[in-house]
């Protein structure tokens, strides 16, 4: 491990620096709040000869996704950024760079969605990308998004499947908090040069992606699916091996925190997750047994992690940031009562939306909405 | 987390918030802790009243909110004084004003400054007038008991090069001029 260099940075331009120190070669980027720090600061590096990468400034993110997936085709290490109906604009290229096994990275700087028009945090955007056939990690701090972006690096390429780290909007992306830097030697180590299986190439013509009939479609999205569900050792073994490197930790697909002896488990993802520490300890002055569990992946849904971190006879307060329109509830609390269903009859699930378009959730505030859960 | 001190600047559009929010971050981290700051970006438009909470602590910092209950108001005009406080404060927090004048504000430990004057005095001009963020930040210092050597080196790694006597001449006046208001009950 070699020194490591400490500095004052947002989000998003931790996210930018993690996305140099990876080394990539193609940036296609289209501007959107409050992602647009990162393409401003990337496009800076390349202009400033920092990044040796080809930034390619398109009209609209359905174009960046497209590009994105034609230059990962052709055996580039690819990043982009975006957030909410940038991210909605690309859903039907992101289906192409899951189908078409394409290890692409990209940031979604969560917002919520029009209409009516906002631009702070919310999860709806990534969730509603839930299908797509991404990998998709959540983070609660600048350092965690830092980190995440080399080991999603690492998982994408290790099993050709591109990778959306999610961090919310101003929260976190326009958050200025200290940030570890590795050294670029202990990065390299972590992200070797990025050797595709194959790619297109005009030297040695082939095609790629053509029609198929339902014979040869089905068993390419069987193997999307169940590549999808084996990329949790993966994830886990590039959060192990970063830290042996690095010193870094930041869980692999959960995080918890006084889980132990826990009667009551809060349950939600992102920078919300990150202050229910505090939360935690609130309730725990009060007397109220109480624990939490932090997906740090939300996709490939991390069910046997959690099946095995929830104390016996739990009750569980999930926290959505995000509706699951026509149920009563949120997305997570839908995707958690489906892994639990004949695996833990013992816990019990309760559920309330809140945080939308970037109401604060102050730590007082969601101690007492978790209270006012368990008189429920 | 008990250790964790919470600072929210209450200010006007223009006036550097952001900027100051940026610099006190930063103090805690020269200053051997950890720190956080985290701008309020609402439909922001130039005298529109703004936000920013600034946290320090010895441990790592868990907390994005916007600081609803903090320990410190920096309130960066008068005119902001009574809004600024009934956002919200702890029982026993303190607030710092700038003011040309010392007046406490009712119940709470109350901070003076007189940052536009300091400003002025020392030719600190941006276009749309004295910048009184850099006095200002000099006065939360020492408030909050941060060294002023420490003060200097995050204001000259901030700007190397760039209107260093003035910026560190400010912001030291600031830093002994401040003064506790007399306690009104």
């Amino acid at each position: 491990m070699k020194t490591a260099q400490v500095i004052m940075d947002t989000g998003a331009h931790a996210a930018a620096l993690a996305v140099k120190s990876a080394r990539v070669d193609v940036v296609p980027g289209y501007p959107i709040t409050p992602q647009t720090s990162i393409m401003e600061a990337l496009a800076a590096m390349v202009e400033n000869g920092e990044l040796h990468a080809r930034f390619i400034p398109v009209e609209g993110e359905h174009s960046s996704m497209a590009a994105a997936v034609a230059a990962s085709a052709a055996g580039a290490r690819v990043f982009t950024a975006t957030s909410a109906n940038g991210l909605l604009y690309m859903h039907e290229v992101l289906h192409m760079a899951s189908g078409g096994r394409l290890p692409v990275v990209m940031c979604n700087v969560n917002r919520g969605i029009f209409a009516p028009w906002t631009l702070w945090a919310d999860h709806q955007d990534s969730m509603a990308q839930r299908d797509t056939g991404w990998i998709q990690y959540h983070c609660s701090s600048n350092q965690e998004v830092f980190n995440t972006i080399l080991q999603a690096f690492r998982v994408a390429e290790q099993i050709n499947i591109p990778v959306m780290v999610n961090f919310d909007g101003f929260a976190i992306s326009h958050c200025l908090m200290p940030l570890t830097l590795p050294s670029q030697e202990d990065i390299d180590r972590f992200l070797p040069p990025y050797e595709p299986e194959w790619r297109l190439d005009p030297a040695h013509p082939s095609s790629f992606s053509n029609v198929t009939n339902a014979p040869e479609y089905a068993p390419f999205r069987q193997m999307l699916s169940d590549d999808i569900m084996a990329s949790i050792p993966l994830v886990k073994q590039a959060a192990q091996e970063y830290k042996d490197i690095t010193g870094m930790w930041d869980g692999d697909t959960i995080d918890t925190y006084r889980l132990e002896d826990a009667e009551v488990v809060a349950f939600a993802i992102n920078s919300m997750g990150a202050e229910l520490r505090l939360s935690i300890d609130i309730l725990r002055q009060q007397g109220i047994k109480a624990g939490l569990v932090r997906p740090r992946l939300y996709l490939p849904f991390p069910a046997e992690d959690i099946i095995s971190a929830l104390p016996q006879n739990a009750q569980v307060m999930v926290l959505d940031r995000n509706y699951n329109f026509g149920h009563p509830g949120g997305i997570l609390a839908a995707e958690l009562k489906s892994v639990l269903f004949g695996r833990r009859n013992d816990i019990t699930v309760k559920n309330r939306v809140m945080g939308i378009g970037g109401i604060d959730l102050t730590r007082q505030f969601m101690a007492a909405e978790i209270r006012a859960m368990m008189d429920e | 987390m008990n250790n964790m001190l919470e600072l929210r600047i209450n200010g006007f559009g223009g006036q550097g918030s952001v900027t100051l929010a940026h610099l006190l971050a930063q103090a805690a981290l020269e200053n051997g802790e950890q720190g956080q700051a985290l701008p309020f970006f609402g439909v922001e438009r130039r005298g529109a009243p703004v936000r920013a909470a600034v946290r320090m602590s010895p441990s790592s910092i868990h907390a994005h909110s916007q600081c609803e209950l903090p320990d410190y108001v920096v309130v960066m005009s008068e005119k902001l004084t009574k809004a600024a406080v009934s956002e919200g404060i702890t029982e026993k927090g303190s607030v710092i004003i700038n003011a040309p004048y010392a007046e406490a504000v009712e119940k709470y430990c109350t901070w003076q400054v007189d940052a536009e004057a300091i400003a002025r005095e020392a030719e600190l001009f941006s276009a749309d007038g004295p910048i009184i963020n850099i006095p200002l930040f000099g006065a939360v210092c020492r408030v909050l008991n941060i060294p002023q050597n420490i003060m200097e080196q995050t204001i000259l790694n901030k700007w190397p090069g760039n209107n260093e006597a003035r910026n560190l001449g400010a912001a030291g006046k600031a830093y002994n001029e401040v003064k506790l208001c007399p306690m009104l009950f």
